[in-house]
C-alpha cells in the first residue's frame, strides 16, 4: 500500500515537473535538438540493417562512391576580375571544369558542353544529401556516426562525473573533518592540472578510445570543481529540520545520507549532468580536431580533415565539408545546454516567473 | 581565523608538493625522451645519445630524479630547457608569459564587463522578444565549437575581407631596421595599457557616488575623452612617437584574436549574470525598492545588479586559472607565440624542465586565485565580512 502511494507520488512529481518544463520554450527547443540528433544516431544502423543504404557506399569510414557528376566545361580568363569571376580562385566554380585541365589529360571537350566524371568532394545531390568528402565518403553518414560518438561519450562521461561528484560531495558535507579536508584538497589538485595539456600527455602514452576518454573526462570533471558545488548544496540540506528529526528517531548515518540528503541533492546533480554533457562533447571535438584520439570518425575529425586538406580557407565553395560538422557540435552542445536551463527553471523555484 | 589560515597554508603546500610529483611522473610516463631523435641521426656516433642523456641526468633512476628535481625546485633552480638549451625555463617563460597575459587580460576584462551588462538587461527584460534572441545568440556563442569558430573568423575577417592579418605576432618586414626589439615595444604597450586601464578604473570609482544616473554617465564620458586625449599626447611626443609605428603593428595583430575570444567568453558571463540576477529580483528588498517608488533603472543598477555581481566576480577569478590552459587552442590557431604554444611544445617534445616549470607556474597561480576568491568574496559581501569580524 505504501509502495503504491510512493509510486503515485513519483508519477505526480514527474508530471508536475514536465508541465513546468514545457513552459520554457527554449528548454523545449533544446529537447527537440537533442531528440533530433538521437534520432540521427539511431537511424544510421537501421538504414544499414534494412539495406536501404549499402555499407560499401555509405559507410562513414571505408565507404566510397564513384558518383558521376556533370560539370560545364569553361575556359578560365587570364585576367581578373571579369563579369562572372571576381578573382582567380573563383574559376572554375564547383559545377564547372577548366578546359585546360581536360587538354592536359587529352580529354575531348568543347566549352559549354557537359563533362561527366568522378569528383571528390562531390557537392550535395539526391544520393548524398550533404555531399561527400575528399575521399568519397558520405558526409551525412559521417554526421550520423559523429552523433553516436557524441552521445556515447557525453552520456558516459556525464554519468561517471556526476556519480563521483554527488557521492563524494555529499559524503564531504555529511561526515566533515578529515574526509572533507582530503576531498577539498583533492579537488584543488585536480583543478590545478591544466586540462588540455594533461589530455595531451595522456594521449601520448595511451591510445585513447572513446570510452577511455569518457572515463578520463568524467573522472576529471567529477573530482574537480563540481564536488565543491555539490558539497555546498549538501551542507544547506544537512542543517534542515528533517535531517535532525531523522537522526533523533534513530536513523543510521548511512540511511540519513542515502535516503534523506542524497535525494535532495539529486536535482542539482541532474542539472550538472546535463551541463557536463556540453563540456564533454566540446572536449572530444577539440581532441579529435587536434588529432589526438584513436577513433575512426567524429565531428572533430571531420573538421580536422577539412582543415588539414585545406578546405577551410576556400570559404563557402566547399561549405558541406565545413559547416555541417561544426554546426552539429554547436547545436548538440547548445541543445543540452538549453535542456539544462529548462531543468534549472523547474528545480529552482526562484528562477520561475511566478 | 588565523589558525584556519595557517592550516590552509600548510595544506596548500602539501597539495603543491603532490602536484609537482604527479606532474613529473606524468611527463616521465610519455614514451621516449627529448633526445630520442639523436638516435635517428646516422651522422652521430652512437655514444652521443648516451653522453647527452648522462649530461642532463636522464639516466638516473626515476626516484632519484624526482627527488633531485623537487629539492632543486625549492632552492629556486629550475634547470635548463632542453629545446632552448642555454636558457633556463624561467627566462623562456618570462618572455612568453606577458604576451599571453596581455591578450587574455584584455579579453577577460572586456568579456566580463560586457557580459555583465548584457546579463543584467536579459534578466530585466524577461519574457520579451529581445530576451529570447539575445539568449539564443549567447547560447550559440557559449557552446560554439571554438576551433571551428576561430577558423571561420580567421577566414572571414582575415582572408575574405582582408581586414586583419592571418594570425602571428608581427609583420617581420616592418621590423628589419627597427631600433627596438619586439619585447621592448611590447613592454611599452603593456605599461601603457595597464596605466590606461588603471586611470579608467579610477574614473569609474570616483564617479560611482554621483547620485543622478545621467550626470554619472556624462562624467564618465568626459573622463574617457580626457584619457583619450592624454593617450594621443603620449604617443605623439618624445620616444613614444618613434615606437608608435611598431606598437601599432603589434596592436593590429591583437585585434582579431581579442575579438574572437571575447565573443566566445562574454556569453558565459552574460548567462551566469542572468541567472543570479533573476534570483535576486525575487528578493524582498527589491519589492521594497519598488514600493518606495524608485525608478526602474535605479533598482536594476543599484539594488539588484550589485548583489548579482558576487558570483560573477568569483567566476572571473576562477577564469584567471584557466587563462593559460585556454590559451593553448587560441594561440595555436592564431599563431600567437605565448604560454599556450610553449606548453604545447614542451609537452609534445618532452622538455621536462620547461613543462614542469610552466605546470608549477599554473599551479601556483591556481592556488593564489583560490585564496583571492575567498578574500574578495568577504570584501564584496558585507554579510560575510560582518560574520568574520564578530
Amino acid at each position: 500500500m505504501e509502495n503504491e502511494n510512493f509510486d503515485r507520488d513519483i508519477k505526480a512529481t514527474i508530471k508536475k515537473n514536465w508541465r513546468l518544463f514545457k513552459q520554457s520554450r527554449l528548454g523545449m527547443t533544446g529537447l527537440g535538438i537533442v531528440v533530433f540528433f538521437g534520432f540521427l544516431s539511431i537511424l544510421q544502423p537501421l538504414l544499414f540493417l534494412t539495406g536501404i543504404w549499402d555499407e560499401g557506399i555509405y559507410h562513414p569510414v571505408v565507404g566510397y562512391d564513384a558518383e558521376k557528376v556533370g560539370r560545364t566545361i569553361v575556359e578560365c580568363p587570364t585576367q581578373y576580375p571579369t563579369k562572372e569571376y571576381q578573382q582567380e580562385g573563383d574559376c572554375p566554380r564547383v559545377d564547372e571544369v577548366n578546359i585546360r585541365y581536360l587538354k592536359a589529360f587529352n580529354i575531348e571537350g568543347e566549352v559549354g558542353e557537359i563533362y561527366e566524371s568522378n569528383v571528390q568532394p562531390a557537392p550535395p545531390s539526391s544520393r548524398h544529401i550533404l555531399g561527400t568528402d575528399s575521399l568519397g565518403r558520405d558526409i551525412f553518414s559521417q554526421i550520423m556516426e559523429g552523433s553516436q560518438v557524441a552521445f556515447v561519450l557525453g552520456l558516459i562521461s556525464a554519468i561517471i562525473g556526476v556519480g563521483i561528484s554527488t557521492l563524494l560531495g555529499t559524503a564531504a558535507a555529511f561526515y566533515g573533518g578529515v574526509l572533507d579536508t582530503y576531498l577539498m584538497r583533492q579537488s584543488d589538485l585536480v583543478l590545478m592540472l591544466p586540462t588540455l595539456p594533461f589530455l595531451f600527455i595522456i594521449s601520448a602514452f595511451a591510445e585513447l578510445q572513446i570510452w577511455h576518454l569518457a572515463v578520463v573526462l568524467g573522472t576529471i570533471g567529477g573530482l574537480g570543481g563540481s564536488v565543491i558545488t555539490v558539497k555546498s548544496q549538501a551542507l544547506q540540506v544537512k542543517v534542515k529540520p528533517f535531517v535532525d528529526s531523522a537522526r533523533i528517531t534513530g536513523g543510521s548515518k548511512r540511511r540519513i545520507m542515502f535516503s534523506h540528503i542524497l535525494p535532495n541533492v539529486a536535482p542539482l546533480a541532474l542539472l550538472f549532468m546535463v551541463f557536463s554533457v556540453t563540456g564533454a562533447i566540446a572536449s572530444e571535438s577539440v581532441l579529435s580536431f587536434l588529432g589526438l584520439l584513436n577513433i575512426d570518425m567524429s565531428w572533430g575529425i571531420m573538421i580536422y580533415l577539412a582543415q588539414a586538406e585545406g578546405f577551410i580557407f576556400t570559404g563557402l565553395k566547399y561549405w558541406w565539408l565545413i559547416l555541417p560538422a561544426g554546426l552539429s557540435v554547436t547545436l548538440l552542445a547548445g541543445g543540452f545546454y538549453l535542456v539544462g536551463r529548462g531543468l534549472d527553471d523547474v528545480f529552482n523555484p526562484r528562477l520561475r516567473r511566478r | 581565523m588565523l589558525i584556519y589560515t595557517v592550516k590552509r597554508f600548510f595544506e596548500m603546500i602539501i597539495v603543491f608538493f603532490l602536484f609537482l610529483i604527479i606532474s613529473y611522473l606524468l611527463f616521465n610516463a610519455i614514451p621516449g625522451n627529448a633526445f630520442s631523435s639523436l638516435l635517428l641521426n646516422p651522422l652521430l656516433p652512437p655514444e652521443t645519445y648516451q653522453r647527452t642523456i648522462e649530461l642532463f641526468g636522464l639516466d638516473k633512476p626515476l626516484f632519484e630524479r624526482v627527488q633531485l628535481y623537487i629539492i632543486n625546485f625549492f632552492k629556486g633552480d629550475f634547470g635548463y630547457s632542453y629545446i632552448y638549451y642555454p636558457r633556463s625555463p624561467i627566462e623562456v617563460i618570462a618572455e612568453r608569459l606577458p604576451r599571453t597575459l596581455m591578450l587574455f587580460s584584455i579579453v577577460n576584462v572586456i568579456a566580463f564587463y560586457s557580459g555583465f551588462l548584457v546579463g543584467k538587461v536579459l534578466a530585466w527584460r524577461r519574457g520579451s522578444k529581445s530576451e529570447t534572441w539575445i539568449t539564443i545568440g549567447s547560447v550559440f556563442s557559449y557552446t560554439v565549437f571554438y576551433p571551428w569558430f576561430a577558423l571561420m573568423m580567421l577566414w572571414f575577417f582575415g582572408y575574405k575581407m582582408n581586414w586583419f592579418p592571418l594570425g602571428k605576432f608581427l609583420v617581420p618586414e616592418k621590423w628589419y631596421d627597427s631600433p627596438y626589439s619586439s619585447d621592448e615595444i611590447f613592454y611599452t604597450l603593456i605599461l601603457f595599457t595597464t596605466i590606461g586601464s588603471f586611470l579608467l578604473f579610477l574614473v569609474f570609482i570616483f564617479t560611482r557616488n554621483i547620485e543622478s544616473l545621467e550626470n554619472r554617465r556624462n562624467a564618465r564620458i568626459v573622463g574617457l575623452l580626457f584619457l583619450l586625449v592624454l593617450a594621443s599626447i603620449y604617443w605623439s611626443n618624445g620616444e613614444a612617437s618613434l615606437k608608435r609605428f611598431y606598437a601599432a603593428d603589434i596592436a593590429f595583430h591583437m585585434i582579431l584574436p581579442t575579438f574572437t575570444v571575447t565573443l566566445v567568453a562574454f556569453a558565459g558571463t552574460a548567462l551566469l549574470t542572468r541567472t543570479t540576477m533573476m534570483e535576486v529580483l525575487k528578493d524582498d528588498y527589491i519589492l521594497t525598492a519598488r514600493a518606495k517608488g524608485l525608478s526602474q533603472k535605479r533598482i536594476r543598477d543599484r539594488h539588484a545588479a550589485r548583489t548579482a555581481l558576487l558570483p560573477v566576480v568569483t567566476s572571473f577569478i576562477f577564469t584567471i586559472i584557466t587563462i593559460i590552459d585556454g590559451s593553448v587552442l587560441t594561440e595555436s590557431i592564431f599563431s600567437w607565440p605565448g604560454m599556450g604554444q610553449l606548453i604545447l611544445e614542451a609537452v609534445t617534445r618532452e622538455d621536462i624542465p620547461l613543462a614542469m616549470a610552466s605546470f608549477s607556474f599554473i599551479g601556483i597561480l591556481a592556488l593564489i586565485a583560490h585564496f583571492i576568491a575567498d578574500v574578495s568574496y568577504a570584501f564584496l559581501d558585507p554579510r560575510i565580512r560582518v560574520k568574520a569580524d564578530s
